[in-house]
C-alpha cells in the first residue's frame, strides 16, 4: 500500500466529457515526487509545442504531492502548470490553503485537464467520486459568491472550492486561480487558461486521508516545529505576516520604490506588517487581533496569512478576502509610491475577488505610473486617471479597470510588457519584467544572485525559486550547520558572483524546486532560516512515505529534473538564451538611500550565466540542457523529444 | 545621552505592547549598538540602521539624539542583509 498518495491521477477531457483515472507505480511518485515535477511530465507528454496559451490545445495540470494532506506544517500546497499566456514560456505556481489537503481526502493526487468546455462547468469530486457540473449560473460571479453558492449546491459548507474569477473568464493575461477566495496560484495567468477552458471551478471534499508510514516520527517531527517556532527566524513572520519583512528591506536600501528606481520609501512605516497588526488587521480595535486576524492553512502552526478588515472611510475591506503579502504592499505602495494601507487592502481584495496576481498587477499599475511620471502618458491614454507618484484612489480604480478590461485596464490586462509594445514611446525602458513577467519585491542590483534566477528561471522573475544571498553573506555563521549540507563552507563577498555563489544559487535553486515538486512551503521547509532544515526535510519524506533510503541528494535530484525539464519545455517553444535577459533598469543605477548608485555590472552577470549555464550541464551558448545531463537525470524521453 | 529606539517585527515584544516598539533610553556616554543589543537582551539575527541608514558595525558608538532601528527579518525571502557587509555604492 502506498503511503502519503493514492496512485490515482484524473484526468479530464473537457470537450468530450471524459474522466479517467491512471493509477501510475510506485517508481513514477519516487522519480518526480509531485506537484511541479509531475506537472511537468504531463507537460512535455502530452502538450504539443507551438499552441497558443488560450486554445483548447493547453493542457492544466494541477498536483499534490505524496506529503499533501499529512499532519505536518508546511504541506497543504498544490501546483498549477501549463504554458503561460503571460510569459508564452512554461507556467507554473504554488498556492496554499486547505484546498489542497481536501483534494487529497477526495482521494486523487493530481489532475490533468485538456479540451475546452461548451459551456462553463465546474468538477466536483468527493470520495473517489467525480462529475462535470453546470455552471452557467455561476460564470461572471466574484470568488466569495462562487463559493457560497457552490457550497449551498452541494449542501456542505465545508466543501473546498478552487476557481477562475471573472478576470481569469475575460483572459485577463496575470489572472490568479483561487481557493478559499482568499489563496492565489498568482503567478504565470494559470487563470486565464482555466478561464479559457469554460472550467470555472473545482470542488472537493473527502474523508479518503492519504495513510502514513510512521505516524509517531511525522508527530515528533510537527510537535518539534510547534515547539520551535516561538524561537525561530520565522517567528515575526508568523506574528506579523510577511509585510514585518519591510523594515529590514528598507534598512538595506532593498524595498522597490517608484517601479524600482529607488530602494528606499520614505514611507515604508506606514505598509509594515507591524502597522498592518496595529491597524488593520480583524479584530485590531479591540486587541483581539492574534486571535482574529491571522489565519492559516490545512495543519500550520505558523498562522503567518493576514485577515483585514476595513469598516469605515473610503476603502472597505471584506475579511473574507484575505489580506495583503510583502509582494501585494509592495507592487501597489512602494512601487507606486504609495502609503495608504487601506487602499492597498482593497486592491489585494480586489485582487482576490476577480482572480488576479497582485504582483504582475501591482507592477503593471507601477510602469504606468512611470510612464505617466515621465510624460509618456498622459490622462488621455488612462479614461481620465492621474497616475501620479502616490495616487491611491487610481491605483484602486485601475486595478478594478484591468478585472474587468474596461479601457485602459484592457491595455494592462495583458501585462506590462505588451502595454509597452502597444503604447511604445520609450516606455519599454520603464519595464521590470523577464521572460515577460512582472518582477517581485527582491532587487537583484544588491541580491545579485537573484539576477541569474530572474534571468535565467524558465517560468520568468521569481523570487520563490532559491535561497538570497544574505545567506551566504553575513548571515552565513547563523546558518553554517544547515548550509553545509549543502556542500557550503565559507561566506562569500556581497554582491559578488563568485564560483561559490553560483554553485549556492544552483544547488538551492533544485532544493527550492524540489520543495515546489514536494509542494512544500518554503517558509516552513529549506536550507537555512526556514523552520525545518534539510534534516527535517529527508525526515519528513522518510516518514510519510516510508521510503527510508530517500537522502537529501534525491531530493535535489527532483529539483533539478524539473528546472531541466522546464528548461526543455521552453526549447520546444523557441526559447533559449536569448530570452535569458533582464530589464535594461536593473543596469541603471539605484536612486536616494543607502543604497544609491547600486546596479548590476554587466559584465560579471554575463560571465555569471556562462559560469552558471556551464555548473547545470546546459549549452552555454543556447542554455538548452545537454543529452548527457538529461539522461543522468532519467530524462532520456526528453532529450529524444529536442534531438539533443 | 538619549537615544530614540525603535524595535520591529517580534523585536517589538522587548517593550511593553502600548509602546508599539518606540522607546526613548536614557545610556552611558560610549554605549555601542553591540551594548544596546546586550542591554536588550536581543540574541538573534538582526538588522540595524542608525538614523535611517543601515548600520552593519556594532563597535559604533552612539550619539546623544541618535535614532536607533532594529528589525528581525526572515533572511532569504525578504532582505536582511549583512551585518558585516561593508558599505559601498555604485559597484
Amino acid at each position: 500500500m502506498p503511503h502519503g498518495y493514492h496512485r490515482k491521477i484524473l484526468h479530464v477531457d473537457l470537450a468530450s466529457d471524459q474522466l479517467n483515472v491512471e493509477e501510475p507505480g510506485e517508481e513514477f511518485y519516487r522519480k518526480y515526487m509531485g506537484g511541479s515535477a509531475l506537472a511537468m511530465h504531463y507537460l512535455l507528454k502530452e502538450l504539443p509545442a507551438g499552441i497558443e496559451p488560450l486554445s483548447p490545445e493547453n493542457v492544466l495540470v494541477m498536483a499534490l504531492s505524496v506529503l499533501t494532506g499529512t499532519a505536518i506544517s508546511g504541506q497543504s500546497r498544490m501546483t498549477v502548470a501549463a504554458k503561460s499566456p503571460l510569459t508564452g514560456a512554461i507556467g507554473d505556481s504554488q498556492c496554499g490553503g486547505f484546498w489542497p489537503a481536501e483534494f487529497k481526502f477526495s482521494g486523487f493526487d493530481a489532475l490533468v485537464i485538456k479540451g475546452k468546455a461548451e459551456h462553463p462547468v465546474y468538477l466536483w469530486i468527493h470520495d473517489g467520486q467525480y462529475e462535470l457540473r453546470d455552471a452557467s449560473h455561476l460564470w461572471g460571479k466574484i470568488t466569495g459568491e462562487v463559493e457560497a453558492d457552490i457550497q449551498e449546491e452541494l449542501g456542505d459548507d465545508k466543501v473546498e472550492v478552487l476557481q477562475v474569477g471573472p478576470a481569469g473568464e475575460k483572459g485577463v493575461r496575470f489572472a490568479a486561480i483561487m481557493n478559499m477566495s482568499n489563496r492565489a496560484n498568482g503567478r504565470t495567468g494559470m487563470g486565464a487558461v482555466m478561464g479559457s477552458k469554460n472550467l470555472k471551478a473545482v470542488a472537493v471534499r473527502g474523508n479518503n486521508r492519504p495513510s502514513v508510514a510512521d505516524k509517531a516520527g511525522l508527530s515528533k517531527l510537527a510537535k518539534w516545529g510547534a515547539n520551535n517556532l516561538g524561537d525561530s527566524d520565522i517567528a515575526g513572520l508568523a506574528k506579523y505576516g510577511t509585510a514585518e519583512g519591510t523594515s529590514a528591506n528598507q534598512s538595506t536600501g532593498t524595498l522597490p520604490t517608484q517601479n524600482y528606481n529607488r530602494g528606499v520609501f520614505d514611507k515604508w512605516e506606514a505598509l509594515d506588517g507591524t502597522t498592518m497588526y496595529d491597524t488593520i488587521l480583524k479584530g485590531a480595535a479591540e486587541g483581539r487581533q492574534d486571535r482574529e486576524g491571522r489565519d492559516t492553512c490545512y495543519a500550520c502552526t505558523v498562522r503567518c496569512k493576514r485577515v483585514v478588515e476595513i469598516t469605515e472611510g473610503p476603502y472597505k475591506v471584506n475579511p473574507h478576502y484575505g489580506g495583503p503579502e510583502y509582494e501585494t504592499t509592495s507592487t501597489f505602495g512602494n512601487y507606486c509610491g504609495i502609503d495608504d494601507l487601506a487602499a492597498i487592502a482593497k486592491a489585494s481584495q480586489l485582487c482576490n475577488m476577480y482572480g488576479m496576481d497582485t504582483i504582475s498587477c501591482g507592477a503593471t499599475i507601477a510602469w504606468a505610473f512611470e510612464a505617466f511620471n515621465e510624460g509618456k502618458l498622459t490622462a488621455e491614454d488612462t479614461d481620465g486617471l492621474d497616475l501620479s507618484w502616490g495616487n491611491a484612489e487610481s491605483m484602486v480604480k485601475l486595478t478594478e479597470k484591468i478585472a474587468n478590461r474596461e479601457g485602459f485596464g484592457d491595455l494592462l490586462a495583458g501585462g506590462s510588457e505588451r502595454a509597452a509594445k502597444k503604447i511604445g514611446r520609450g516606455t519599454e525602458a520603464f519595464l521590470i519584467t523577464s521572460k515577460g513577467q512582472e518582477a517581485p519585491a527582491h532587487m537583484p542590483r544588491v541580491k545579485r544572485s537573484l539576477a541569474i534566477i530572474y534571468a535565467t528561471n524558465p517560468f520568468g522573475a521569481d523570487h520563490q525559486s532559491s535561497e538570497h544571498d544574505p545567506t551566504i553573506e553575513g548571515n552565513f555563521e547563523s546558518y553554517a550547520d544547515r548550509l553545509a549540507q549543502l556542500g557550503f563552507r565559507e561566506a562569500q563577498e556581497p554582491r559578488s558572483l563568485s564560483d561559490e555563489k553560483i554553485r549556492f544559487t544552483m544547488a538551492t535553486q533544485h532544493m527550492y524546486s524540489a520543495l515546489d515538486s514536494l509542494n512544500l512551503c518554503q517558509f516552513v521547509f529549506g536550507p537555512a532560516w526556514q523552520l525545518y532544515g534539510p534534516t527535517e526535510l529527508v525526515e519528513t519524506v522518510r516518514a510519510v512515505t516510508g521510503w527510508e533510503d530517500v537522502d537529501l541528494q534525491e531530493l535535489q535530484t527532483v529539483g533539478e529534473r524539473r528546472i531541466n525539464m522546464m528548461r526543455a519545455f521552453n526549447a520546444r517553444e523557441g526559447l533559449d538564451r536569448k530570452a535569458d535577459k533582464l530589464p535594461e533598469k536593473l543596469f541603471k543605477p539605484l536612486k536616494g538611500g543607502v543604497s544609491d548608485g547600486w546596479k548590476l555590472d554587466r559584465e560579471q552577470f554575463e560571465s555569471a550565466l556562462d559560469r552558471y549555464f556551464a555548473m547545470c550541464g546546459w549549452d552555454v551558448k543556447t542554455g538548452v540542457p545537454e543529452r548527457a545531463k538529461l539522461e543522468g537525470l532519467g530524462l532520456d524521453w526528453v532529450a529524444d523529444q529536442l534531438g539533443v | 545621552m538619549e537615544v530614540h529606539l525603535q524595535l520591529h517585527s517580534i523585536l517589538r515584544e522587548k517593550l511593553p505592547a502600548e509602546a508599539r516598539g518606540k522607546t526613548v533610553l536614557q545610556l552611558d556616554e560610549g554605549t555601542t549598538l553591540a551594548d544596546l543589543l546586550e542591554e536588550l537582551d536581543i540574541k538573534r539575527r538582526v538588522v540595524m540602521s542608525v538614523n535611517g541608514d543601515h548600520e552593519p558595525d556594532q563597535s559604533r558608538r552612539l550619539r546623544d539624539g541618535d535614532q536607533v532601528m532594529i528589525t528581525s527579518s526572515i533572511s532569504g525571502g525578504m532582505g536582511a542583509l549583512l551585518l558585516n557587509q561593508s558599505r559601498g555604492k555604485g559597484d
